[in-house]
């Protein structure tokens, strides 16, 4: 029988290389949790204290340094539901179009998908501008929440999209000729069929989407602006989350224990919004894949 | 679940692929089909008629055109773009399937296909009829009914009838294969395709499969390929040979299985048949 061993001092080189591999990554997975413990005992050893029913619904008081943050958390809610209201039918339907309709490599839908990519490493100081000029200046929309929104919606178009159509593209080939062999049209095909199957993949692009806009500040000063009253419509200002903290943290004197506070409170809110995306869509593919 | 009886729009007595009991009408008639893909041709001018209510089995080495035949059928063809189909296909009720304002959708109704690979929606057993089933028409009260005739013909009711509900992908592979048969008689089609509906099943799935579709015989015309020649000699009442000649595929016997398997007159169908090539 031919030996297949190696000489005893490079397997024992080896020995050593794996078990070395193995701390290196231990290590790694130790500091970035280490990071990640550090960052909430501090979030709330320092917001913890003013956390209060009270503190998450009264106004604003004496430029941030008391009173709570209400009409922040109900500013921030409506430029959210902006944002999701224009990206989510927009990116849905533009990763269908890139998915079902347009031809692979096609010179329609290379421009579209450079496009897309393009946009998703524009940094989001140049979409406020935009933002600012476009929906705030030229739509009219002046500093309001509306023109938060949709600024904020055209800076997670391009993660929507892209997680769409990686949903769309990896699901099994073999549906569309299932269905068209039915006598389905193409329609019926993408809403009952594809779009279905793809839910998990497009809920896990919004979720990343979301944590996105409720944690951008760049893009929403110079759109839905500073006002720190409750929103009546969405045309008017009203400031998110995200800019109050930079505000209380930068421009207010004695604001960072507010600060704190309010940054807890979103922390705690982009985790919830996760974690409730997670289940939901693990519990869709599991529902898919139940056996009896 | 019955090909009604028809009146030929063409005269009977055109000289056709020769039924083997005599008395068959032909469900399909192919006249000079040829289908290429950007220029390259696939299938050359095949000329068949397709009996109705009985089975013909498509044999041949692969790439000789048999899946491209069986999906001009129901012109699934047009999915594959730069695809060009000549020739004419016609249903015995003068249906002309080639026509290019033919009804495709409901074309597609009344000659099903059974692929391959089973290709279940990823949703539940229940949804998977109703889908298509509400597509073609059916109002929701009928369709339970529907199903479970389906399914009973199928053999799956037993298996099934307790967890509609739940998703269709955790049944084996043999249970989707009989899923995806139910699926689409649940259309009441005339005709059904199936396209090689065995060869991603272990034996003894594939048997059952077999004899579900030996016993749909009579009741609908089934066209199959497949690569299984024992299985093609079981169950084919006609059987035709695809070969590559000149660079496309080409049929170069076809008649009733029994004379076509014992003396092909061709001589590469003789030695594919005879088990000597191919």
């Amino acid at each position: 029988m031919p030996s297949v061993s190696k000489p005893a001092a490079r397997r024992a080189s080896f020995r050593w290389l794996d078990r070395s591999f193995a701390v290196a990554g231990g290590m790694a997975a130790l500091v970035s949790f280490g990071l990640f413990a550090w960052l909430i005992r501090d979030l709330v050893r320092l917001g913890m204290p003013r956390i209060s029913w009270e503190f998450l619904t009264a106004e604003v008081a004496d430029a941030g340094r008391s009173g709570g943050i209400g009409p922040v958390l109900v500013s921030s809610v409506l430029i959210l539901v902006c944002c999701l209201g224009l990206a989510i039918p927009l990116g849905t339907g533009c990763a269908l179009w890139l998915a079902e309709y347009a031809r692979r490599g096609s010179v329609p839908a290379r421009l579209v998908t450079g496009g897309v990519d393009l946009l998703a490493s524009v940094p989001s100081i140049v979409f406020g501008l935009f933002g600012m000029v476009f929906f705030g200046q030229t739509l009219r929309m002046g500093f309001s929440i509306l023109s938060g929104g949709l600024t904020l919606a055209c800076m997670i178009l391009p993660m929507l999209v892209r997680t769409t159509l990686s949903a769309l593209e990896a699901l099994p080939a073999d549906l569309r000729p299932a269905a068209a062999g039915l006598g389905m049209t193409r329609s019926t095909t993408i809403a009952k069929v594809l779009l279905p199957a793809a839910l998990p993949g497009i809920v896990i692009g919004v979720t990343l989407g979301i944590g996105r806009a409720l944690s951008e500040t760049a893009a929403l000063i110079f759109t839905s602006g500073y006002s720190t009253r409750w929103p009546e419509t969405l045309s008017d200002s009203g400031r998110a989350l995200s800019v109050h903290i930079y505000d209380l943290a930068l421009n207010v004197a004695n604001g960072g224990p507010m600060a704190s506070s309010s940054a807890l409170v979103l922390l705690a809110l982009i985790l919830v919004v996760n974690s409730a995306a997670v289940t939901l869509s693990e519990r869709w593919l599991l529902k898919r894949h139940q056996t009896s | 679940m019955n090909a009604p009886s028809i009146s030929l729009p063409f005269p009977a007595d055109v000289p056709a692929g020769s039924p083997a009991t005599g008395d068959a009408t032909a469900c399909l008639r192919v006249t000079g089909l040829t289908v290429q893909y950007r220029g390259f041709t696939a299938l050359r001018d095949i000329t068949i008629d397709i009996p109705e209510g009985e089975i013909t089995a498509l044999v041949g080495p692969s790439g000789c055109g048999k899946s491209s035949f069986l999906h001009s059928l129901n012109r699934l063809t047009d999915l594959v773009p730069g695809c060009r189909v000549t020739g004419s296909i016609h249903l015995a009720d003068g249906t002309e399937v080639t026509h290019p304002k033919a009804d495709v959708l409901t074309l597609r109704g009344r000659v099903g296909i059974v692929f391959q690979r089973p290709n279940p929606f990823p949703q539940s057993i229940r949804r998977n009829f109703e889908i298509p089933l509400r597509e073609h028409g059916w109002s929701k009260e009928d369709i339970p009914d529907r199903m479970e005739t389906v399914l009973r013909q199928v053999g799956l009711w037993n298996e099934v009838h307790d967890r509609l509900h739940k998703s269709a992908i955790a049944l084996s592979g043999g249970q989707l294969q009989r899923l995806c048969i139910a699926r689409a008689l649940a259309l009441e089609p005339a005709v059904i395709l199936f396209d090689e509906p065995c060869s991603a099943l272990d034996p003894l799935a594939s048997g059952v499969v077999e004899d579900l579709i030996h016993s749909l015989r009579g009741q609908l015309t089934i066209v199959i390929v497949t690569h299984n020649l024992a299985q093609a000699r079981r169950i084919a009442d006609h059987a035709a040979v695809f070969w590559v000649r000149d660079g496309a595929g080409t049929m170069v016997e076809h008649g009733p299985a029994a004379r076509v398997f014992s003396s092909p007159a061709d001589p590469d169908a003789g030695l594919y048949l005879s088990g000597a090539r191919g």
